[in-house]
């Protein structure tokens, strides 16, 4: 049998606020293949970035499970060996996009590239043309701060894709940028992930946005006492 | 709300950032005050030891007898304003302490008879002259001088009697002065320390505050008012901060105080340390000013010369200022000059140190792989952004540096000028009018005596054999003859000998020389020299060169076979070991042969463990005050650097999300910290070293007219390293504290902080 | 003459235990309980019944505290001009010794005394002062009795070979050189040479020689000056110190025209002055006099640099059908040493014209 390439089961993830504990989802489960893109809405607080964390390794669920390729992870583990395995994902198979903050602020944008790349195992010569080809070729010397937000998250953009992942986490991405240069990056990063056909899960609070998804789960309830 | 509480609010939100600012301005003025503290009351202690005998003569015996109360009496009935002087040498920690007699005293005031004089001499080493007396009785050694003001003629001394120059002791002064001026230098290094120290702390505060201020300047408030406000808060907080620092400035001071008057007392004979009395006044305007320059100087600077914001002309300046100073150091003509050198090197180096070493990093970075290239870059950022507290620790390792090799050097030279001067167990004089020679012949005589010789000291000329009219160029050393010459002597450090030198010298064949006079007159073994021996002209070769460890007179050494009847000794001794011999029959036996009461013998061992006791006291507290500094400078690195990594804990967050383990993650970012304080103390070793050598070879030199030998100790170097790694490591753990604690959640970026490159 | 108690008590005292590094500083309680405070055992008491002996009590008195040697003179110059001068020497004991125990070894550097000399000139308004200080024990100092010497450094009083006393004193610029001849024999004070010094019973022993003829030379700025004229010596000694209460001295010596002699001195104390004297009649009888018998007033003050002192008096004895007033010359005469007080030459007018010494300190 062919594993999707994520699958979330029964999820619950819980915070503590003083003595009450807080629910910020219950039972969740999730699915998603290659070429799918998931878009997630929902009110600030209602957990986006907390499942986005959660299907990156970064955070653990209290329960349920999370199948990512053919990597298995059950309820809450911290575990060295469990820490590996989601390190090993990130590192060549998941690319995690945020709101900002997304370059090392001491590399040029395409010394940035060619860092995520290396880390992901792919060839670093291909770096300038995932600059070129997000438009932002002839800033590939320039640092973060000699350049706008958009083409920053341009950039973010290219590094993702420059380690050619099997799944995008994408944190409003264009949360910080102006509607049209947000239209712009977003365009671009739907091309390209249906044309390289891996999967996509984006937060956004862009109805819009949400419904170039071809799946869309919101989380809109505030959490539960 | 006033701008001002708006302005405050930031240190609400940020409680840790006001502490920190406090706390720096309180540890500097603390460190500051105390050094200054000491060096304040050692100068004022040691000016009012030196007034109380200063420029004083005394009175000596014709017949070389030794002086008694009764010769005191005596002269004061004569109506002569006479003051006994009993120097007792007392096992440490009392060291020497010096009876007098308060009435005696009385007539030696120069404005106010029994005032000035009497207080003075009033409290330790100082106690009366029957307590001193006391102690000889009880085995203590003493000696009795007679003063007398200086103002007394020789025609108004009673026949009998004659006047006789009176000092405290070999050359005092010079250390004293010289261990003075080193602490004033460790003072205003301190003070420098202190100022990079504040800057960078307040240079922090500014930028976490760069959003309020432009959130205040949307509101329309002028940037102007903005910077008075900033002012005003500096200066109160600075005022509130330095009383307390003054304090427990104070509270140090007086804590080594206490060994420090000490050490003073033993080793100048200064009635010293009297703590108390200055008011916070002074101290605090200065810690207000310095606190004020350091953050606000440079707005100032930049509006009048705007043209050194330029990161290149930090080259432009720097470099030319490095060089520079540094000519202004190998060549200097006053200790002024020497001083605004070293003060250029000081600044350029500030100024460079950061740059150079963010560059070094960055060129080791090109053509590496992706993560060491961002190592690099990292490293590079960090260099440049911590420059402050980066330099402040590299002064702090290099005074530290300094200060090791300068007490060190000291520590083995006086050490071997002990064994060299000492090098007997008990030294007699031998009694103006009475025949050496007698006693020689009685120590001749004597089994079971252990090894000894007769020392005798006079002057003589050496004439500079290319010349031709020898009246006229001759140049007066000192003469130093030795007899006979035996393992007392011929365990000295030589620097240069022909072969059997020690027989030459023996046989009379040869004479040595010490190593002012080989400098000055380039003699070298083998080199002939021609000296003047009472009515005689003698040339024999050169074939030693001793060390005189700073004795600035040149100085020839003979055996005491050559010298002729004719020569006009003007000193002499017996040094000796008593061998299996009581050294008071010894000494019974010697005044018998001389017929007198009383001699004057010293007990070198006692000297010397007097001597080596108070060099360690007082380069104790040289030591605590620069660990001090350095414990200031290292903790005020680790806390900037653990600010610092915090502002761009996002980034290094990053790392988790691009895969790598925590563990991973945390090695690299102990790398860095670690490169950031390794690199720190690296970049203090060549400043150290130089500010070693102009100490040894430039200061003191020109202060005080003698050089130490320059040495270095690469072991030290070595446990600066570590210790600088040591606090690269605690930042890296603190760093890793702050990673593992948060969730590496996207985080709402800032862009005002920590996106520096 | 009773000058110095007070400073002896708090200057040299103070000194000597300041000096030697001693704990215990004096007592700060004012005068009080001094007198009660001289251990019995340690020091020697004078009481009424002592006896004066000579030649030996012209020497040092070991087993007493204090004590002092004190000449004045009232002299004048060739050209005929009033000169003054007084020389004193104090000895003050820290150990109380047997005349028959032996001294200590000067090798020592003992301290058991120190001593302390005054000498002062009074020409033509001016004031010239000396002071020395001394440790006893080491021969720096001392006195004997025979042959009569009195020293410290320099400065020294004893007899010559013609039997008359020479006295050598040397100040900053100043000098004299006296020959001192003396007539007639010791006058006791009190009850034969006991003179109580409180109302309560306290005292000291106390005699004089009041006819000296007194001639030399004086030496002042460099001028030298011949003179002549007549003085007066007291030996004092004792262990008590002032009275609680007592606050100072004024104390006369004067030589009347008439060939009498008068001294005179008053205690202020708070509650009533303690009043005594002695009148010596031309024929030298010795008459005690007690407070009921005379009167002591003060005429006018004088601003001084120091103080407000009483420079005029008026005593009235209407026993000796004495009335007189006694005044200071114009000037001031503080010997301005570590303890300074008023010492000056004073004129006599009114029932009796005369001159003499007046003391006065506590102002």
């Amino acid at each position: 049998m062919v594993a999707s390439l994520l699958t979330a089961r029964g999820l619950n993830k819980q915070f503590r606020s003083g003595n009450q504990p807080v629910s910020v989802f219950r039972n969740l489960s999730l699915q998603l293949d290659r070429g799918e893109s998931l878009a997630l809405t929902g009110r600030s607080g209602s957990g986006k970035s907390t499942l986005l964390n959660i299907l990156c390794g970064l955070e653990q669920p209290d329960t349920g499970s999370v199948q990512v390729l053919d990597e298995v992870f059950e309820g809450n583990n911290t575990d060295r060996q469990t820490e590996a395995r989601w390190a090993n994902l990130r590192r060549q198979q998941i690319g995690v996009v945020f709101q900002e903050a997304n370059l090392m602020p001491a590399l040029s944008l395409l010394d940035n590239v060619r860092l995520r790349a290396g880390l992901a195992g792919q060839n670093e010569d291909d770096c300038r043309d995932w600059l070129e080809r997000l438009r932002i070729g002839e800033l590939a010397g320039r640092f973060p701060d000699q350049v706008s937000g958009g083409q920053r998250q341009r950039a973010a953009l290219a590094m993702v894709f420059a380690m050619n992942p099997a799944l995008i986490l994408a944190d409003e991405p264009t949360g910080s940028l102006d509607r049209h240069t947000a239209e712009d990056v977003t365009g671009q990063l739907f091309d390209l992930q249906s044309r390289h056909g891996c999967g996509l899960i984006l937060a956004t609070h862009d109805a819009e946005l949400a419904t170039r998804c071809s799946h869309h789960l919101d989380l809109g309830h505030l959490p539960e006492t | 709300m006033t701008v001002f509480s708006a302005l405050l609010s930031h240190y609400r939100r940020h409680p840790l950032q006001l502490l920190a600012l406090a706390l720096m301005i309180v540890l500097a003025t603390m460190l500051w005050t105390g050094v200054s503290h000491l060096t304040d009351h050692a100068r004022a202690s040691l000016a009012q030891s030196e007034r109380a005998i200063a420029g004083q003569q005394q009175l000596v015996r014709e017949d070389g007898q030794a002086l008694s109360v009764q010769d005191f009496a005596y002269l004061r009935r004569q109506g002569l304003c006479v003051m006994p002087w009993l120097e007792v040498q007392r096992p440490p920690p009392e060291g020497r302490v010096i009876g007098v007699d308060p009435f005696a005293s009385a007539c030696f005031g120069t404005e106010a008879p029994g005032q000035a004089g009497v207080d003075a001499l009033n409290g330790t080493p100082f106690l009366d002259i029957a307590e001193a007396k006391a102690m000889v009785r009880q085995g203590s050694d003493g000696a009795l001088s007679l003063l007398v003001p200086v103002d007394v003629e020789a025609d108004a001394v009673p026949a009998d009697y004659r006047l006789k120059d009176f000092s405290m002791g070999p050359a005092t002064g010079e250390l004293g002065e010289s261990f003075l001026l080193n602490l004033d230098a460790l003072g205003v290094l301190v003070l420098l320390i202190t100022a990079l120290l504040v800057r960078s702390v307040y240079q922090l505060g500014l930028v976490q505050r760069r959003e309020s201020f432009a959130l205040l300047g949307r509101f329309g408030v002028p940037a102007a008012r903005v910077q008075v406000l900033l002012l005003i808060e500096m200066v109160v907080l600075t005022s509130v901060c330095v009383i307390p620092g003054i304090w427990l400035g104070r509270l140090l001071a007086e804590m080594l105080g206490g060994s420090f008057g000490q050490v003073l007392e033993s080793l100048f004979d200064a009635p010293l340390y009297a703590v108390g009395g200055d008011g916070f006044v002074l101290p605090a305007l200065v810690m207000v000013t310095v606190v004020l320059l350091a953050c606000f100087a440079d707005r100032w600077l930049l509006r009048r010369l705007p043209w050194i914001s330029g990161r290149q002309s930090v080259l432009w300046f720097g470099v030319p200022a490095l060089g520079l100073g540094l000519a202004m150091v190998a060549w200097p003509f006053t200790l002024g000059w020497l001083y605004v050198g070293i003060a250029l090197v000081f600044v350029a180096v500030g100024l460079l140190t950061p740059r150079v070493l963010s560059f070094v990093a960055q060129w080791r970075a090109e053509g590496a792989g992706a993560i060491t290239l961002w190592q690099r870059r990292e490293l590079a950022v960090l260099f440049r952004r911590l420059a402050l507290p980066v330099v402040a620790l590299q002064f702090a390792v290099a005074m530290v540096l300094a200060i090791q090799a300068l007490v060190t050097t000291f520590e083995d030279t006086f050490e071997r000028w002990l064994g060299q001067r000492l090098e007997a167990e008990f030294y007699v004089e031998v009694p103006e009018q009475s025949a050496a020679a007698d006693g020689v012949r009685y120590l001749a005589g004597l089994s079971g005596l252990g090894d000894w010789h007769l020392v005798q000291r006079g002057k003589t000329h050496v004439v500079p054999e290319m010349a031709g009219d020898d009246a006229a160029t001759s140049v007066e050393v000192d003469l130093f003859s030795i007899s006979p010459i035996g393992p007392l002597v011929t365990g000295w450090t030589l620097l240069d000998a022909t072969p059997d030198a020690w027989e030459k010298l023996a046989a009379g064949q040869g004479v040595m020389v010490n190593e002012q006079l080989a400098r000055r007159q380039g003699y070298q073994p083998g080199d002939p020299i021609g000296f003047v021996l009472g009515e005689q002209t003698l040339a024999l070769p050169v074939v030693g060169v001793y060390a005189d460890y700073g004795r600035p007179d040149g100085e020839i050494l003979v055996a005491g076979k050559i010298l002729p009847e004719t020569f006009n000794t003007r000193f002499q001794s017996l040094s000796l070991n008593p061998g299996t011999l009581a050294m008071a029959e010894i000494e019974q036996g010697l005044a018998t042969v001389w017929n007198i009461d009383q001699l004057t013998v010293r007990d070198n061992g006692s000297i010397r463990s007097l001597a080596s006791g108070v060099f360690d006291q007082t380069f104790l507290i040289t030591r605590a005050i620069t660990v001090l500094t350095l414990v200031l400078a290292g903790t005020s690195l680790l806390v900037m650097g653990w600010v610092f990594f915090t502002t761009r804990a996002r980034y290094y967050r990053l790392l988790f999300v691009w895969g790598l383990s925590r563990r991973e993650a945390a090695g690299q970012l102990r790398w860095l910290a670690m490169c950031l304080t390794g690199a720190v103390a690296v970049a203090a070793l060549p400043l150290g070293v130089w500010l070693t050598w102009t100490l040894v070879s430039r200061i003191n030199p020109l202060a005080f007219g003698w050089s130490l030998p320059m040495a270095v100790y690469p072991g030290f170097w070595l446990e600066m390293l570590v210790l600088c790694l040591v606090i690269g490591l605690a930042i890296a753990v603190l760093m890793r504290r702050q990673l593992g604690a948060g969730v590496a959640a996207p985080v709402v970026a800032n862009v005002s902080g920590g996106g520096e490159r | 003459m009773t000058c110095c108690f007070q400073p002896l008590r708090w200057g040299l005292m103070a000194l000597v235990l300041g000096l030697t590094a001693c704990s215990e500083t004096p007592e700060s309680a004012g005068f009080a309980g001094l007198a009660e405070q001289v251990d019995e055992d340690v020091f020697a008491q004078p009481a009424p019944g002592h006896r004066l002996r000579f030649p030996e009590d012209f020497g040092p008195h070991p087993r007493h505290r204090i004590e002092w040697w004190y000449l004045t003179a009232n002299l004048t110059t060739e050209q005929g001009e009033p000169l003054g001068l007084q020389w004193t020497q104090f000895r003050q004991a820290l150990e109380a010794r047997d005349p028959g125990e032996p001294e200590p070894e000067p090798d020592s550097w003992p301290l058991d005394a120190a001593w302390m000399a005054h000498a002062a000139v009074s020409f033509q308004g001016q004031h010239w002062f000396s002071e020395k200080l001394a440790r006893g024990g080491i021969g720096q100092a001392g006195a004997t009795a025979e042959p009569f010497e009195v020293w410290l450094d320099d400065w020294h009083m004893r007899v010559e070979g013609d039997g008359r006393w020479r006295l050598q004193v040397s100040g900053d610029g100043w000098s004299y050189d006296l020959r001192v001849t003396i007539e007639g024999e010791p006058v006791a004070h009190g009850d034969d040479g006991f003179s109580p010094k409180s109302a309560s019973g306290e005292g000291s022993m106390y005699f004089s020689l009041v006819d000296l003829a007194i001639e030399g030379e004086v030496t002042l700025d460099g001028e030298t000056f011949g003179v002549s004229g007549q003085g007066w010596f007291d030996r004092e000694w004792s262990s008590q110190f002032l009275k609680a209460g007592q606050q100072g001295w004024d104390w006369f010596a004067l030589h009347l025209e008439s060939g009498d002699k008068l001294m005179m001195f008053r205690l202020r104390e708070a509650g009533g002055d303690f009043l005594s004297g002695t009148w010596v009649t031309p024929e030298r009888e010795v008459i005690p006099l007690g407070a009921d018998t005379m009167t002591l007033e003060v005429v006018e003050h004088r601003d001084t640099a120091e103080g407000n002192i009483p420079a005029q008096w008026h005593i009235r004895i209407p026993g000796r059908q004495a009335d007189f007033n006694v005044m200071a010359p114009q000037g001031q005469y503080w010997n301005d040493g570590l303890f300074p007080y008023w010492e000056s030459p004073v004129s006599v007018t009114g029932s009796h014209q005369g001159e003499g010494y007046m003391e006065l300190t506590g102002y």
